[in-house]
């Protein structure tokens, strides 16, 4: 089992759309994903419960994977929320 | 004693079916009459009754069945759509279907506790909206209308509900959702009424783009209509009569034939060259938001986008910092415009839409917003001028920029520093723009059209949002109900206004063109062509009626119009001035 820690960055947390990419990568994995905060624990393949989080921008996450396949996952999912879900500014331009 | 008979049934008829008038804001134009389908939102009634161990399995199945039609269903929907915003809401309604945790918590409750399904769906659905409102507050509502939404589908397919909506009916809904629209449409609905929602929500879009005749916001269509009363729906004006008496039926019947014949005529009319009956030549393009109103736009032959608005880009999400995102919107719209112009308005919004209640003012119309509000956040501004610039690396000679709400110098000449500076900026990643994208300005505040030489001087065109210009002219808040009487964009002060500003563009050398809903109506089009300005850009349904007024009469009979216009005195004098030249063939 892995336990991993990632903050959300993008300005509109995990709201629909990004909840909606989250689930649907981690549903390509076999192994079991689960999502901590503030005491709620989701499973992370479902969207409903996803969204019961409400984490917005800055929350910070604990990732549980367990399964063949963890390692994969948790390195596939923490990219997924570290690049703000594709929704963060593309460069440091700013 | 017939006429005892028929006396009596007249009054009973009278009693149950009197003709009865209501208004909502129109959102898509055309007349239709038909019979009315009520849709109820309102969901089935759900059972309470316990089950026995030995239904649960037919239960669960119906539970999984219904899971496989509704996600058929929204395959299909995807399918057709080619709107970014819509294909993301369904894609979240598809994994809320193949949610596992939900799957389990619904078997769980109908083995468990002996729920028949549809009693399951509600209570585990109801649970998941408590804990996501109560988690995320207010700002949650529009999400949450989402999931009610496919809970209230389950219910409906298990209930084998084939929502009674009979195929060619006019439509009366309390609200609807763009799912719900697009379904709709496939059944050959003639019109759309509902009881709330504004000509500018996302349901009212969709309409539109599908050409469906539809008034919104009526505040009681459901409660005064029942299913297959008879309506007549004016898509133009936003009236719906209902029980219409044979009189009311038979003008509207006699006016539905003319637009028909009209349409028959629009498409080989809009083949025909822009030009008046004496010669002179105009230019009619669309006012958009979304890529989708082009399938009209392109039917009509409109000559590119006179108005993009970009506000959707913003308000839907938060787009304006993904700049790879806004470029995809502006290249989809430039792709389906070829070969002509888009004018792209930069974000046209007051600071509460941006900062919540810290944004709030007392009057808004007056306040922080546009380009006042765009130069104090320089990082919006920036992002979005980045995304426009860079676009124009595919589309060289095709993309205008115009400016909201300006009202002074000083604002242009910052904005010509920053979109430098962003120039600068892509020419240096070695990206080869378009460095001559025209700069315009909206002329909608009084001061800009009383000094338009000064403007002028510092623009490559000038386009009148009539709009907003009315209402700061005319003193009057175009929302407000009590006072809308007042708003007129026809008002003879506004007129005046135009004139100053076709004028000092004609003398700097500056295009003019009106972007404002007075160009949308083909009278005052035409007065607008009188008065020199010949670029007019409006919603893509009216072009053909504007260009067939246009094209069938003379630029000196709409000169002498303009004079007249120019000469009025009151809003009564513009009415007869308009009611003469309808009536002048």
């Amino acid at each position: 089992m892995i336990k991993k820690k990632v903050t959300i960055v993008n300005d509109a947390g995990l709201h629909a759309r990004p909840a909606a990419a989250l689930v649907k990568l981690a549903s390509k994995f076999e192994s079991d994903f689960y999502i901590h905060l503030y005491g709620y624990k989701v499973n992370g393949k479902s969207i409903l419960g996803v969204m019961t989080l409400a984490a917005e921008k800055g929350a910070e996450l604990e990732l549980e994977l367990d399964g063949p396949d963890e390692e994969e996952a948790t390195e596939a999912i923490t990219e997924l929320i570290a690049d703000g879900f594709g929704e963060v500014y593309e460069d440091g331009n700013e | 004693m017939d006429l005892v008979k028929s006396t009596r049934m007249e009054m009973s008829n009278q009693v149950n079916n009197t003709e009865m008038y209501i208004t909502g804001a129109p959102a898509c134009p055309g007349i239709v009459i038909g019979n009315t389908s009520l849709y109820q939102r309102a969901r089935p009634h759900v059972s309470d009754t316990q089950i026995t161990d030995d239904e649960t399995e037919v239960h669960i199945h119906k539970f999984y069945e219904a899971l496989d039609i509704a996600e058929e269903e929204l395959e299909a929907l995807l399918e057709n759509t080619d709107m970014e915003d819509l294909a993301d809401l369904i894609e979240m309604q598809i994994a809320i279907l193949k949610d596992p945790e939900l799957h389990n918590r619904i078997e769980q409750e109908i083995s468990a506790n002996n729920k028949p399904v549809d009693a399951a769906i509600e209570s585990i659905f109801r649970n998941y909206l408590q804990v996501i409102r109560e988690n995320h507050g207010e700002t949650f509502q529009n999400k949450s209308v989402d999931i009610s939404d496919i809970r209230d589908r389950l219910l409906q397919i298990i209930h084998n509900k084939r929502d009674d909506i009979k195929e060619g009916a006019i439509l009366v809904a309390r609200e609807l959702s763009p799912r719900e629209v697009i379904s709709f449409s496939n059944r050959n609905i003639k019109g759309l009424i509902t009881d709330r929602g504004g000509a500018t929500s996302h349901a009212a879009i969709i309409a539109r783009s599908m050409n469906i005749p539809t008034v919104v916001g009526t505040q009681r269509a459901t409660e005064v209509i029942n299913s297959d009363d008879e309506v007549v729906l004016d898509g133009r004006n936003g009236e719906v009569v209902v029980h219409p008496k044979d009189e009311t039926r038979e003008k509207y019947k006699s006016l539905i034939e003319q637009q028909f014949k009209r349409q028959a005529d629009f498409e080989s009319l809009c083949k025909k060259p822009n030009e008046t009956s004496d010669g002179k030549t105009f230019s009619l393009q669309a006012n958009i938001e979304f890529a989708e109103e082009l399938s009209i736009a392109n039917k009509y032959q409109a000559e590119g986008v006179g108005l993009l608005r970009t506000e959707s880009i913003y308000l839907s999400r938060k787009h304006f910092q993904n700049i790879p995102q806004q470029v995809a919107f502006y290249k989809s719209i430039l792709e389906l415009t070829t070969p002509h112009q888009v004018t792209i308005r930069l974000f046209d919004v007051g600071g509460d839409k941006f900062f919540g209640d810290e944004g709030k003012e007392q009057n808004p119309f007056l306040g922080w917003r546009g380009i006042r509000m765009l130069l104090e956040q320089p990082e919006l501004l920036k992002n979005q001028l980045r995304a426009i610039i860079k676009t124009s690396e595919d589309f060289v000679g095709r993309i205008r920029i115009l400016v909201p709400m300006v009202s002074t110098i000083d604002e242009i000449r910052k904005l010509k520093d920053i979109i430098s500076e962003v120039q600068n900026e892509l020419l240096n990643e070695g990206i080869d723009i378009d460095k001559d994208i025209p700069l315009g300005l909206m002329v909608e505040v009084p001061s800009v059209a009383l000094k338009a030489d000064l403007f002028a001087r510092h623009a490559d065109f000038l386009s009148i949002g009539t709009n907003d210009l009315t209402q700061y002219v005319l003193a009057v808040d175009r929302g407000n109900e009590r006072i809308s009487n007042l708003y007129d964009q026809r008002h003879p002060a506004i007129w005046r206004l135009i004139k100053e500003v076709a004028e000092a563009g004609e003398r700097n050398g500056v295009p003019v063109s009106v972007c404002g809903e007075l160009a949308s109506d083909p009278i005052a089009a035409s007065c607008l062509m009188g008065l020199g300005i010949n670029a007019l850009s409006m919603n893509a349904v009216v072009l053909p009626s504007v260009k067939q007024v246009l094209r069938s009469n003379s630029y000196i009979e709409m000169q002498q119009l303009a004079e007249k216009v120019l000469a009025a005195e009151t809003m009564d004098d513009i009415d007869n001035i308009f009611s003469n030249w309808e009536t002048k063939e």
